[in-house]
């Protein structure tokens, strides 16, 4: 015992004394404060390994503002106490963007640490309204596009190209962004003439079964022609195994959180089934670039990408790299000011747009893709008719 | 009709998990926290250890009749394991102490797999005949709901039979009720712990075995929110007491269902906030269960 | 134990807060003295979870009823201290339903912190006069459930608790010294009721039972006045954890707390003071440095790291292998003293590092 108390003592000297390191002026520092284990590694590690890719193609081509990007990381172990301590490491290590947690509750603490040091911080993939100036502060921004488009995007689209009328809501009430899904759901709804909302429910993610939510979609006159389901991984494979199983055969509407075919081994031939995507995973994006992405990726990796989320990655570095060029410098205000500049900046993955007011994407164009006998395919896609107006995104 | 198929195999489920967790109370006062991850450790012996999103089915393509066995032994393995490598260890410590180390146990046992497989979800089918749904007095249920009910039910009537009929059974019962006595009548306290252990344990795989093929998905935190009703269960029921262990799951099993069918749609989120009154309203009337096991009374 | 009187017993049992907070300032000193800013928040984590281990020790250890509930009140707490701390404007765009007093109210920290101690204390007594009348295990699933509706209540009530969202926008408070004194508050507080007629009164209850209800003590309310102190401390310890990180939610606050702080006090000795805060440093350490390994250390030319995850396997281990060893906690129930303390521990030495046998 004595021996191990000296020894963890020693630990925290050591731990103590390793320095801070200076930013230098001959490279450009991205900080990663992301899960490398634990539950969010599983959804950070992808998106950092296609940012990665975009690091390496700028460090390729000469660098950035003619320096090399260097890579930092810390590890946030998928808690949140642990997350403030890695962006302050990066922050310390010198870096001049911080990349923080795929997840808005698990990013935040970093990206306020960020926020606090005056530096900007980009979430992986966050896909609340929080996860930028609304929550974390000025200097924040989120790669991805908000879960509320997502919602809508499928309200429209069934709308329109396939004559639903009739829709279901159920909510999985176990995080923000299956409460995102539906919000854009609920917003969008209205809007369209002669489409009503039949039923709705509630359940949680963990829950064992879900027996009793759908006794109740049975107990309708008429099957509805659409569920809007609103949740995500584990519970979402459930819920759907369990939606079939009670012989619904409805058409299912969701968030782009299901995306990916490693799931559907767990619900065979699942048919009639709607996710929307950035990009397609599955080899039949209509940009050819994408599919070569995909090829790059797995040079890289070792295995395909396995959901759309690799993407908004990508898209990050790819973003701000164009910023920071813009602005000639990596000082924060500058960068903060060009990004805020961008209006449907193309990018790999469809346009981008931020502006003073919004640092995430309330409008995008999302290929729609369509599971049939268990085969998951690009079918459409889909732009919705008006970006969501920022104060609905607040309610 | 539905809704009480509902109440039923939810509270199955519940059931099972109690009685797992009160076994291994009777003989030794020991609150099992690492049973929810022996749930999800039986079902991950089904896939190849992989960090892919897609899951390596490895075991999971046994046809049935082996397919079941393997999971309960690979369950039963592993809780007898614990017990060897170390709860064992733990006999004269106290309850607070031994759960702590059980938390432990779990911790390390959830820990290690998410080494093994990754955070991320997997997907199998399992015996996925039994999604089919049925016609039963005029309601269609799925195929999986039925054959849960009636496991339970057989499991419980084997359980029973075995604890009456056989002479490890009576040692176990007779453990339960009072642990010191039967030692000292010459029933062999580690004998009877093992065997503790290993039901306990393979009760945690047929948990898992089901939840697996309802969801279709295993992680690694699957086991967790069953394992917790079920320790209330084991609580509100009586701990120690089997019988009241397997009612008090089958009524916290109705009353979520009860209270989700039956709530306003703004209130159904907040649906366990109810449950959870009114398992302490229970505690407060019953403070010794619904069916108090001899021997767990405070001397006050 | 038995013979003591209050007066008498601070006087001889005073060093043992002091030698606690002489610990936590040596800590303090290093985690500023470092320079470094991740090193110093670690610190303040330490130091977070030394107020909630003690607030859980001074229910928990004094009256032996194993509570899962208290993570609660640090709910409640740290709630609490969004509430009184945020920027009105925050407010209205994140917790709409808010009332209007509320919405105005802009405080700083440390009132916020005494406040949401007040609240989380106030909510304790509440649940409390309901919950004390149990005992033994019925008791500790009866806190857990009281957890549990907390939890369910913050994770859905939408326009006041942000439900399941991250809270946003409560100052961050960096510096170490607030969290410091937050400790050595916390185990003050614990002293002063260990020594208390209350907490003499209560650990009577506990180890003799029909013998302290014979010589009328209502051990109830005894049992209710410490749950109320403990619940005010863990309020506390959550003010001050939502100040550290700057976001609260309530799964933050939920089972994975509660086991830490639960497992940090069993290891450190359930039945004491030392135990509670020692407990904290040393799983706190041995986690500290897993991690360091996990990171990677050099050694020549080589790298040398453990695989992730290992971290977590590891420290699992160790607390089985400690608690196999000591099954009530490497403190047992003895404290920390400058003198060679009491039989059970032979080599327990004065200073300020913890020390035990294997």
């Amino acid at each position: 015992m004595k021996n191990m108390s000296k020894f963890s003592v020693a630990l925290l000297a050591c731990t103590a004394i390793a320095p801070p390191v200076l930013a230098q002026d001959d490279k450009i520092i991205v900080g990663f404060a992301t899960a490398e284990s634990g539950f969010m590694q599983a959804y950070d590690k992808p998106a950092q390994d296609a940012a990665m890719i975009r690091i390496g193609e700028i460090n390729a081509a000469g660098g950035l503002l003619g320096k090399q990007i260097e890579v930092v990381n810390a590890d946030t172990k998928t808690d949140r106490a642990e997350g403030a301590k890695a962006g302050l490491s990066v922050i310390d290590a010198g870096a001049d963007l911080v990349v923080v947690s795929c997840d808005y509750d698990f990013g935040a603490p970093a990206a306020l640490a960020a926020e606090g040091a005056g530096l900007p911080s980009f979430f992986l993939c966050a896909e609340s309204i929080k996860a930028g100036i609304q929550g974390v502060g000025p200097n924040s921004f989120s790669a991805s596009v908000l879960a509320a488009v997502q919602g809508a995007t499928m309200a429209e689209w069934s709308f329109t190209k396939k004559n639903a009328r009739s829709y279901y809501r159920l909510l999985d009430t176990w995080t923000e962004y299956n409460k995102g899904i539906c919000d854009g759901f609920d917003y969008m709804l209205p809007k369209l003439e002669g489409a009503s909302l039949v039923g709705e429910d509630t359940f949680k993610n963990e829950d064992a079964s879900i027996a009793a939510q759908i006794t109740r979609i049975k107990s309708l006159p008429a099957e509805p022609d659409a569920i809007m389901l609103c949740t995500m991984m584990p519970g979402a494979v459930s819920a759907i195994k369990q939606i079939r199983a009670a012989g619904i055969n409805s058409m299912i509407l969701n968030g782009s959180g299901v995306d990916g075919s490693y799931w559907l081994s767990a619900v065979p031939d699942l048919s009639n089934f709607y996710v929307p995507v950035q990009g397609s995973i599955y080899g039949d994006d209509p940009n050819p670039a994408v599919t070569a992405f995909n090829a790059k990726y797995k040079e890289v990796t070792g295995g395909d990408p396995s959901t759309q989320y690799v993407y908004p990655g990508y898209v990050m570095i790819d973003v701000w790299a164009k910023a920071v060029e813009r602005a000639g410098t990596t000082e924060t205000a500058a960068v903060v000011a060009e990004l805020e500049k961008m209006t449907a900046e193309a990018t790999l993955f469809g346009p981008r747009t931020f502006s003073g007011e919004l640092h995430h994407q309330n409008s995008a164009m999302y290929l729609i893709v369509e599971t049939e006998n268990g085969k998951p395919a690009v079918v459409d896609n889909w732009t919705i008719s008006a970006p969501i107006p920022v104060a609905d995104l607040m309610k | 009709m539905q809704t009480l198929f509902d109440a039923l195999s939810l509270g199955s489920l519940y059931a099972l998990g109690a009685l797992g967790i009160a076994l291994i109370f009777g003989v030794m006062r020991l609150v099992n926290f690492a049973h929810g991850d022996v749930i999800s450790f039986a079902i991950f012996a089904l896939l190849w250890p992989s960090i892919d999103a897609v899951a390596v089915v490895f075991a999971g393509y046994l046809p049935w009749f082996l397919l079941i066995p393997f999971v309960l032994l690979m369950g039963a393995g592993l809780a007898v394991l614990s017990e060897l490598v170390v709860f064992r260890r733990f006999r004269r410590a106290s309850p607070a102490t031994m759960m702590i180390a059980s938390f432990a146990l779990g911790f390390v046992i959830r820990y290690f797999l998410l080494m093994l497989f990754s955070s991320r979800p997997k997907s199998i089918s399992l015996l996925p005949s039994l999604s089919q749904p049925v016609e039963i007095l005029g309601a269609r249920i799925p195929l999986l709901q039925v054959i849960t009910i009636v496991a339970t039910i057989l499991i419980l009537l084997a359980l029973t039979a075995f604890l009456r009929r056989t002479r490890f059974g009576l040692e176990m019962r007779a453990a339960a009720e009072n642990f010191t006595m039967a030692r000292v009548l010459g029933v062999r306290a580690n004998r009877v712990i093992l065997g503790a252990f290993a039901l306990s344990g393979a009760l945690a795989a047929a948990i898992g075995l089901i939840l697996a093929s309802q969801t279709g998905t295993v992680d690694i935190q699957m086991g967790a929110a069953v394992m917790l009703m079920a320790f209330i269960a084991t609580v509100i029921g009586g701990l120690g007491s089997l019988s009241g262990a397997v009612l008090a799951g089958f009524l916290l099993g109705a009353a979520s269902v009860v209270m989700q069918t039956s709530l306003p749609i703004d209130a159904r989120p907040f649906r366990d906030a109810f449950v959870y009154g009114a398992v302490i309203l229970v505690l407060i009337f019953r403070p010794q269960g619904l069916i108090a096991a001899r021997g767990t009374k405070e001397r006050v | 134990m038995a013979a003591r009187t209050p007066a008498s017993a601070a006087r001889r049992t005073i060093a043992t807060p002091v030698i606690l907070a002489l610990i936590l300032l040596g800590l303090a000193l290093l985690a500023v003295g470092s320079g470094s800013r991740p090193f110093n928040q670690t610190m303040i984590d330490i130091f977070l979870r030394v107020v909630l281990a003690v607030g859980l020790y001074i229910f928990v250890g004094n009256s032996g009823v194993m509570s899962f509930g208290h993570i609660g009140f640090t709910c409640l707490g740290a709630y609490a201290a969004a509430w009184l701390t945020m920027p009105p404007m925050m407010k209205q765009t994140l917790l709409p339903g808010l009332p209007g007093w509320l919405m105005e109210t802009q405080l700083p920290y440390w009132a916020g912190a005494v406040i949401a101690a007040c609240w989380a204390a106030g909510w304790a007594a509440l649940f409390g006069k309901i919950l004390m009348r149990l005992s033994g295990i019925a008791a500790s699933i009866a806190t857990f459930a009281m957890l549990a509706m907390i939890n369910t209540v913050y994770s859905n009530w939408e326009t006041v608790t942000g439900a399941t969202s991250s809270v946003v926008g409560i100052p961050i408070i960096r510096s170490i010294w607030p969290y410091l004194i937050a400790a050595v508050v916390a185990v003050f507080i614990a002293w002063g009721h260990a020594i208390s007629r209350a907490g003499l009164a209560l650990r009577a209850a506990r180890d003799e039972p029909t013998a302290a209800a014979a010589s009328g003590i209502d051990i109830a309310r005894q049992r209710l006045i410490a749950f109320v102190i403990s619940g005010a401390v863990m309020g506390m310890g959550g003010a001050l954890f939502a100040h550290s990180i700057g976001v609260v939610t309530p799964d933050t606050f939920y089972l994975t707390l509660t086991f830490t702080t639960l497992s940090m006090l069993v290891v450190g000795g359930i039945g004491s003071l030392s135990g509670a805060v020692l407990g904290v440093v040393i799983l706190s350490g041995l986690i500290q440095g897993l991690r360091w390994l996990e990171a990677g250390v050099s050694i020549g030319a080589t790298t040398f790291a453990i695989p992730n995850g290992l971290q977590e396997i590891t420290l699992g281990i160790v607390m089985i292998v400690i608690l196999a060893h000591r099954p009530a906690g490497i403190m047992a129930n003895s404290e920390l003293n400058w003198r060679r303390a009491r039989p059970e521990i032979p080599d327990d030495v004065p200073g300020n590092m913890p020390t035990n046998k294997e």
